[in-house]
Formats: C-alpha cells, sequence, structure tokens
C-alpha cells in the first residue's frame, strides 16, 4: 500500500473527500448566509433550521406524495424559500428600521421555535433518506494503477452541484444587471426605489432565495447524513465561523472558506485527529487577529445603537431605584421560606449572567452572543478546584470569576475590534471554540461535566451543605454583584459607556479612547459573568456542557430583552421569568423552547422595553 | 423695504404670471416630516410641461426635501402632488419612478459597489422615451471616454454628476428633479452641465431644478421660486430677475 507522509494514501484521499463534502455544505450554506447578509444586514440565525427544514422537505414530500429526490431537489428548497418569504414579509420587515441586531435576535427566536417543533414531533433521533438510485453505488479512482480511493457517486455529485450553485450565484451577482440592482440596493436602497426598481420585493425575494439554498444544501445532505432536527443546529455553528473567516457578505470570499476550511478539516482528520473540530475555531481567531473584517471582507463600521430606555435621571429617580433594590433584598432574605432555595440560587446565578451580558448590551451596545463561556469555563474552573484541587469554596468561585475575567481580556481584545454584528458574530464564534475544547479537554469530563463537586465549608465556618447558609451567601454574592453593576453604569465611566452606544464617533471625536472603554466594560461583564458561573457550579456541585453552549448565551439575552434592555433591574427580572418558565414548564419538554423562541419573537416585534423598561418608561423613573 | 407676501398673493402672482400650459407637476399644501420634525409647511408650487423652474432659499429652507417629498423619498407627507393630474401622495418612490418622474440627488449616489457602465445602466427603462446609451453619450460625451472604469466612484466630481444625470434618463421620465447639481465643480463644469440643462429642455424635458447658485440658474431657468422656512414665500419670472434683485438679497442673504 502506499503511503504519502506516513498516512496510507486511501486513508488520506477518503479523509480529504470527506472534507470536500463537509466544506460543500459550508459554502452553500454561508453562501445563502452572504447573500441574506449583503441585502438585509441581517444574520439569518434561523438558517440552520431552515436547511434541517429543506432535509425534512424532502422526506416528508417523499412519506406524503411519494415525491423523490430529484423533484424534491426543486420543490423543498422552494416550500422553504415560501416560508421565507411569509416570515420577511409579515415580521422580518417590520425591523429593518431598527438596529440590526433585533433582526439578528428575531431569526434566533424563530430558529427557536422551527428546531423545537420538529423535535416534538420527530425527535432527535435521525430518519434514514435512501441515496437515489441513479446515483447508487461508486467507482474505484486509480493513480498510475495505484488504487486512490473509492468515490461514491453520491458525493461526487454533492461536490460538483454545490460547486455548480455556488458558481452560478456569484455569476448572478456580480454579473448580471440583475446582480447589480442587488449590490446598489445594499448601498443605497432609497435611490435605487427612485429608479423605479421595487427594492422591498427585491429584498423579500433574496431572503426567499438566501433561505431557499439552505432548504437545497438540506435536500443534498438528506441521503448523506440523517434527516433529524438538530443537524442544521450542529453544522451552523461552523458555518458562523466560516463567515467571519471568510469576511460577512462576501460572496467568493464565502465559498471560497467553506471550500477551504473544509479541506483543512479533512486533513486535521487525517494527521491530528483531536483538533479537527476545533481546527476551524483555530483559524478563525488567527484570521481576526490579523484581519479584523476576514479574508474577503471590506472594513466596514457600522454605528449601532440599540434601543433602550434612558427616562429620567437624577436625584429622584435614583432614590426610587434604591427602595425598589432594598426592597428587593429584602423580599429575596424571605424568599426561600416560601419559594423553593434550590429554584432561587438558580434564577440568582443565572440573573448575575443576565446582568454581565445586559452591562454590555444595555449600556455599550455591545452584542455579546458568546457570553455562555465566561459562564461555563468559571463553573469549569470552581468545580475543578473545588474537587481536584480541594480549594474552599471561596477561593474556588474566585478561581472561577478569575479565569472568566482572564478570557474576557483575550476574547474582549480581539472582538472590540469590530462592531455591531460583526461583533456578535465574533464573540459567538470565539464560545464555539470553547464548547468544542470543553466537549475534548479531559479535566471537564466531556458530556459528563464535572460531578459531586464538594461545597465544602466558606471561610472554614460556614457550611455550604446546608441549604439556608448556601442560599444567603448565594445572595450576598449576587447583591454585590448587582451593586457592583449599579456602581458602574452610574459612574463616569457609565456615561463614556452610553454615549459610546449611541455615538460613537463622537464619543471618540471629543477624545475618548473608546475601545479602551469597551475592553474595560467587556472585561467587568465577563468578571461578574464568572462570578455567577463560579457559584453556580458550587451550589449545584456540578459543571456541565449545558453552561457552553450558545443556547445558554441566547438564553441570557432573551432575559435581558423580557425584563428590559439598559435597566438595571430589567436583566434579573427576566432571569426570574425565564428561569421559572424553565424549572415549572420543564414536563412540557420540546414546547419550552418553542415558547422561549415565541417569547423571543414577540420582545422583539413588540414588546422592546421589556417588562422592567416598560414600567420606567411609564412611571418616568429609571429602574 | 417691500411687503412681505402672503402665499395666497404669491399664487396670485405665479397663475397670472406662469406661461399657458397644462401644469406638469402640481405641489398643493405639502407638508413633509423627518421623523417628529415638521419640515415643510404648505408648500405650494406649479410646474408646467417644458418648463425649467429653480427653487432658490437658504440651507434649511426645505428645498431638498420638496424634492425628496415629490419623489417619495420623504415617506411621510400631506397635502397634493400631482404629476400630470395623477395624485402621487402615499405612493412609494418606485410608483412615482414609473409616472415619469426622476430625482438626482445631490449627493449624486454613484454606487461604489458597481462599475461606471454599471451605474449607468442600473435604472431600467420604465416608459417611452427613455434613452438609449447611445442618446446619453451624446449628451455627456466624456462619459462615453470613462466608460470602462471599474468603479463609479472613481470618476471625478464633474464626471460622476454627469452620470448621475445621464443615468436617470433612462427611465424615459419627462420631469427631472436636479438637487444642486453644480455643487462643487469647477465653473467651466458648470457650464458644460447649463449646457446639458437646455439641451434637456430642448428635447422637451420638464425640470424642476434646486439651487444655490443663482447666477447659474438665471441661465437656465424660466421661473424661480423662493423658499424659507418649509414654504414657497415668492415667484417671479426669469425675465423679472432683476427687478426681483433686492428683494431676493434679503431672501437668500447674499
Amino acid at each position: 500500500m502506499t503511503e504519502i507522509f506516513g498516512v496510507p494514501t486511501q486513508a488520506l484521499f477518503g479523509q480529504l473527500l470527506l472534507g470536500l463534502i463537509n466544506g460543500s455544505f459550508y459554502a452553500l450554506l454561508s453562501l445563502g448566509l452572504a447573500v441574506i447578509f449583503g441585502m438585509l444586514n441581517i444574520i439569518n440565525f434561523t438558517h440552520g433550521a431552515q436547511y434541517m427544514m429543506g432535509a425534512f422537505g424532502a422526506y416528508l414530500v417523499g412519506q406524503y406524495f411519494g415525491i423523490g429526490y430529484w423533484p424534491s431537489l426543486i420543490v423543498a428548497p422552494l416550500l422553504v424559500g415560501l416560508t421565507g418569504v411569509i416570515i420577511e414579509r409579515t415580521m422580518l420587515k417590520r425591523l429593518y428600521h431598527l438596529d440590526h441586531l433585533y433582526g439578528l435576535l428575531f431569526t434566533f427566536g424563530v430558529a427557536l421555535i422551527i428546531q423545537g417543533y420538529f423535535r416534538y414531533y420527530y425527535g432527535s433521533s435521525g430518519l434514514p433518506y435512501p441515496i437515489p438510485p441513479s446515483l447508487a453505488g461508486g467507482t474505484r479512482l486509480t493513480l498510475f494503477d495505484q488504487p486512490i480511493m473509492f468515490l461514491p457517486w453520491y458525493r461526487a455529485w454533492v461536490i460538483f452541484f454545490s460547486l455548480a450553485i455556488c458558481i452560478t450565484t456569484w455569476y448572478l451577482i456580480e454579473r448580471t444587471s440583475l446582480g447589480a440592482k442587488l449590490r446598489a440596493a445594499t448601498e443605497n436602497p432609497t435611490i435605487v426605489r427612485t429608479f423605479g426598481v421595487n427594492v422591498p420585493l427585491l429584498i423579500t425575494l433574496t431572503y426567499g432565495a438566501g433561505v431557499g439554498l439552505a432548504g437545497l444544501a438540506g435536500v443534498l445532505a438528506a441521503p448523506i447524513y440523517q434527516v433529524s432536527p438538530l443537524m442544521g443546529a450542529d453544522l451552523i455553528n461552523v458555518v458562523f465561523a466560516v463567515v467571519v473567516i471568510g469576511g460577512m457578505g462576501s460572496i467568493l470570499g464565502s465559498v471560497v472558506t467553506g471550500f477551504v476550511l473544509g479541506l483543512i478539516e479533512g486533513l486535521t482528520k487525517v494527521f491530528y485527529p483531536e483538533a479537527s473540530t476545533t481546527v476551524v475555531f483555530v483559524i478563525m481567531a488567527i484570521v481576526l487577529l490579523v484581519r479584523p473584517a476576514g479574508l474577503f471582507g471590506k472594513a466596514a463600521t457600522t454605528t449601532t445603537g440599540v434601543e433602550s430606555t434612558s427616562v429620567g435621571s437624577g436625584l429622584d429617580g435614583g432614590r426610587v431605584l434604591n427602595v425598589v433594590m432594598a426592597a428587593m433584598a429584602v423580599v429575596l432574605m424571605a424568599a426561600p421560606f416560601v419559594v423553593y432555595p434550590q429554584f432561587l440560587m438558580k434564577a440568582l446565578c443565572i440573573a448575575m449572567f443576565a446582568l454581565s451580558v445586559n452591562l454590555l448590551l444595555g449600556y455599550a451596545g455591545l452584542l455579546s452572543f458568546g457570553h455562555a463561556m465566561f459562564l461555563g469555563s468559571a463553573g469549569y474552573v470552581s468545580a475543578h478546584a473545588a474537587k481536584v484541587w480541594g480549594l474552599t469554596p471561596e477561593l474556588a468561585i474566585l478561581a472561577g470569576t478569575a479565569t472568566a475575567a482572564a478570557m474576557g481580556v483575550v476574547v474582549g481584545a480581539i472582538a472590540i475590534r469590530r462592531q455591531g454584528i460583526y461583533f456578535a458574530m465574533t464573540t459567538l464564534a470565539f464560545a464555539q471554540m470553547v464548547y468544542f475544547l470543553a466537549l475534548q479537554v479531559p479535566f471537564t469530563h466531556g458530556e459528563d461535566g464535572i460531578q459531586a463537586v464538594p461545597r465544602g465549608k466558606m471561610f472554614g465556618f460556614i457550611d455550604l451543605n446546608n441549604q439556608l447558609s448556601m442560599y444567603y451567601v448565594v445572595l450576598a454574592i449576587f447583591m454585590f454583584a448587582l451593586l457592583m453593576v449599579h456602581r458602574i453604569i452610574h459612574s463616569p465611566f457609565g456615561e463614556v459607556l452610553k454615549s459610546i452606544r449611541e455615538n460613537e464617533a463622537r464619543a471618540i471625536s471629543l477624545g475618548y479612547k473608546t475601545d479602551r472603554y469597551k475592553l474595560m466594560a467587556f472585561v467587568l461583564s465577563t468578571t461578574i459573568c464568572g462570578l455567577g458561573g463560579a457559584t453556580k457550579a458550587i451550589v449545584f456541585q456540578l459543571a456541565s456542557l449545558t453552561d457552553v453552549t450558545s443556547g445558554t448565551s441566547g438564553e441570557a439575552v432573551l432575559m435581558t430583552l423580557v425584563g428590559g434592555l439598559g435597566t438595571l433591574l430589567g436583566p434579573i427580572v427576566g432571569a426570574f421569568v425565564i428561569t421559572g418558565m424553565e424549572t415549572y414548564l420543564a414536563e412540557w419538554g420540546q414546547w419550552v423552547t418553542v415558547i422561549q423562541g415565541v417569547v423571543f419573537v414577540v420582545c422583539v416585534m413588540a414588546f422592546r422595553r421589556g417588562l422592567v423598561g416598560e414600567i420606567a418608561y411609564r412611571t418616568g423613573k429609571p429602574l | 423695504m417691500y411687503n412681505k407676501p402672503t402665499w395666497v398673493s404669491v399664487m396670485a402672482e405665479i397663475r397670472t404670471s406662469a406661461t399657458p400650459g397644462a401644469p406638469l407637476l402640481s405641489v398643493k399644501n405639502l407638508q413633509s416630516w423627518y421623523g417628529e420634525s415638521h419640515i415643510l409647511h404648505g408648500v405650494n408650487l406649479e410646474v408646467r410641461q417644458g418648463e425649467v423652474v429653480t427653487l432658490l432659499g437658504r440651507n434649511g429652507a426645505g428645498k431638498t426635501t420638496t424634492l425628496k417629498s415629490i419623489m417619495g423619498v420623504v415617506r411621510k407627507r400631506q397635502g397634493s402632488i400631482t404629476k400630470g393630474g395623477t395624485e402621487t401622495i402615499g405612493l412609494p418612490s418606485e410608483r412615482i419612478a414609473k409616472l415619469g418622474i426622476a430625482l438626482c440627488p445631490e449627493e449624486r449616489a454613484i454606487f461604489s459597489s458597481l462599475t461606471v457602465r454599471e451605474n449607468l445602466m442600473l435604472p431600467p427603462k420604465l416608459r417611452d422615451g427613455g434613452m438609449s446609451v447611445d442618446e446619453i453619450f451624446s449628451l455627456f460625451p466624456n462619459l462615453k471616454e470613462r466608460i470602462g472604469t471599474s468603479q463609479g466612484t472613481k470618476l471625478s466630481g464633474g464626471e460622476q454628476q454627469m452620470l448621475a444625470i445621464g443615468r436617470i434618463l433612462r427611465t424615459g421620465a419627462d420631469l427631472l428633479l436636479l438637487d444642486e447639481p453644480t455643487e462643487g465643480l469647477a465653473p467651466v463644469i458648470i457650464q458644460q452641465i447649463g449646457h446639458t440643462i437646455r439641451k434637456l429642455k430642448e428635447r422637451g424635458l420638464t425640470i424642476l431644478l434646486v439651487e444655490q447658485n443663482f447666477r447659474f440658474a438665471s441661465t437656465v431657468a424660466d421661473r424661480f421660486y423662493v423658499m424659507d422656512h418649509g414654504v414657497i414665500v415668492d415667484g417671479f419670472k426669469a425675465a423679472d430677475l432683476e427687478a426681483n434683485m433686492p428683494k431676493l438679497h434679503e431672501y437668500l442673504g447674499v
């Protein structure tokens, strides 16, 4: 048998083929994302779900109407595209005049609804979809009479067809008059409309087409991977990294990066299999360091300004807030005698998490979509410190918090170089990297997590195994975090942050080094987040993978949104509402995800002030 | 000093002074808003078939907003705007374009992600009379030489302005709204643009022009309107320009 670099040729080429197949899907999906981003300026978080819908579409039309693979290749993307058109026309369209981050949150909510719904009906296990008979079998490739590899026809078809679609789409956008209209509308939709071009229709069709591409990728994937509700969620996280590497909105960038990264992944599987799932994210980190705009991206800066409730200020309002905070502390002190303390402690830890997200989003206008990486990492470190190193709980929590702060310095320094959606994508991609690391490094124990963490004795004399003692320690930590956030946002530093949120260019022109302020805010936020995560690990005696998933990051944003962006107390209320929903609706299973998605969508569409924000707005008092 | 005219007297004067012929564009009591701020407070004006009419006024008087409101770019508007008898208030820009109105915006809006050719070819032919590329080249010979340029924004200011005017001729609009086409351009280029506007007039196009430079405007316009604080405060024929100079100086503060 022939070998290259000590690897059998067959294995090498087999992995390369697999890499190309994965690359085809990366390219197709990031292409759809780029098309949508270019026109709508929205990162379509529903993309993974729509890819899954494409696969299910093919499966279902086959089951119910006996429609085979080839017609499905047209029918299913059209159906998926049609759902996209409906979503755009009825809802997404109403968000264009707002900050683009709302579009991102909206599509995230829709993804939750779709994925939850499909999981409820079809479970998590995969459904088989046969390879079309005309493409069954394959051929043995040889080079100089040496066998290289076995090439299944269907896989060859996937690579060929994806390439063809990518090239066609690129040509359509870069070289035709329709493409010129699209590009012009991206730059200045108002003027293009005065030329008699129906830009809103163009936007709708673009979204439909981008979503249709996701559906098409889904049909192509159906015979290779199994048809399952989570097939998109797993893939899309890598695709987001591809998009960040390629440069957001670049058609050529997404295609080239997609295929190349697929190949690199394949090669990594041959030579260093342990790193194959993280290699994409490592490349991403390097690219972001060298070229923050991505390999093919233009260095565009977008100003951002999230709608926030900055109403009334001054002593009177401040007094109301102090009274409310004091009342809340009293209620929380009495609460464990009425409500299950375990629930309260969870809500308080999660509330610190939400507070940290809101500190960035509500006051600095930075949407971190990867904050779970700080929550989870702090949890792992504090659990490990308490269990393996035998540290006392206060030191374990401190170690976890310090870890989150240190990570905040690194991630923040890279992420704050971009604004708005780019910032959100960068943080998300880093969180994915951390997720895959947590899955693989030994000390986190993969899927099991770190279990049976001892609670120990705080300062040597407070026995945390007593539920009430534990609760009051958590409450004290929480109040400390709350007062810290309160102090931050009402300090001159907080005022500068708000000015950066409103108008960064002006803040710079006034002489503020806004990057330094943003980094500082980022690190403060990750520190508070880490405090919550570290405490949570001690309370629940467990550090698990759930706490580093992108879903958890999304939840924190949801809590902030439900409670009220840019309000001090909003995230806390949001945390109690969402944690309460999860705890008390647990027996509803997948419907909880669907309900969360609906809450997301409703908040973004109609209730952007949130619960506390609404009260603050009506009473004119900052809360 | 003169007596500040009411809009009733202004309209009466315009009605008597304007050349006979059907009004192609008629704006009555137009009010417009940018978000919460009320910009136009009841603009009344008429442009007749084949006329070149110039809107004069200080910065912030509402000239550009008037053009944008006619084009539907400013969405929040009340009153009445008719083009050839068709009411356009409330219509989106793309529908207004199909009625034969085209806007050349002040900032020219040349697309940097499009080549010069793509920029020129961008507006589709919407009505009869839409010019072919050759016709546009005959009006703007410079553009022909630069058509191969890879990026629209690589052209000089004057070339960009010509491209911006040239491309809207493709739609076949018979009413052109030109917003300060001479702004920031060299005198020799301004002359060329004046020449082009006269040629367009000869072809029977109707033009509503916004200008700060009334010396230039007087070389092309048939009539003038003067705007201040979101209303039309005066109007006169080109022939009466000299007689109106003292008033104009006061309006424009020049």
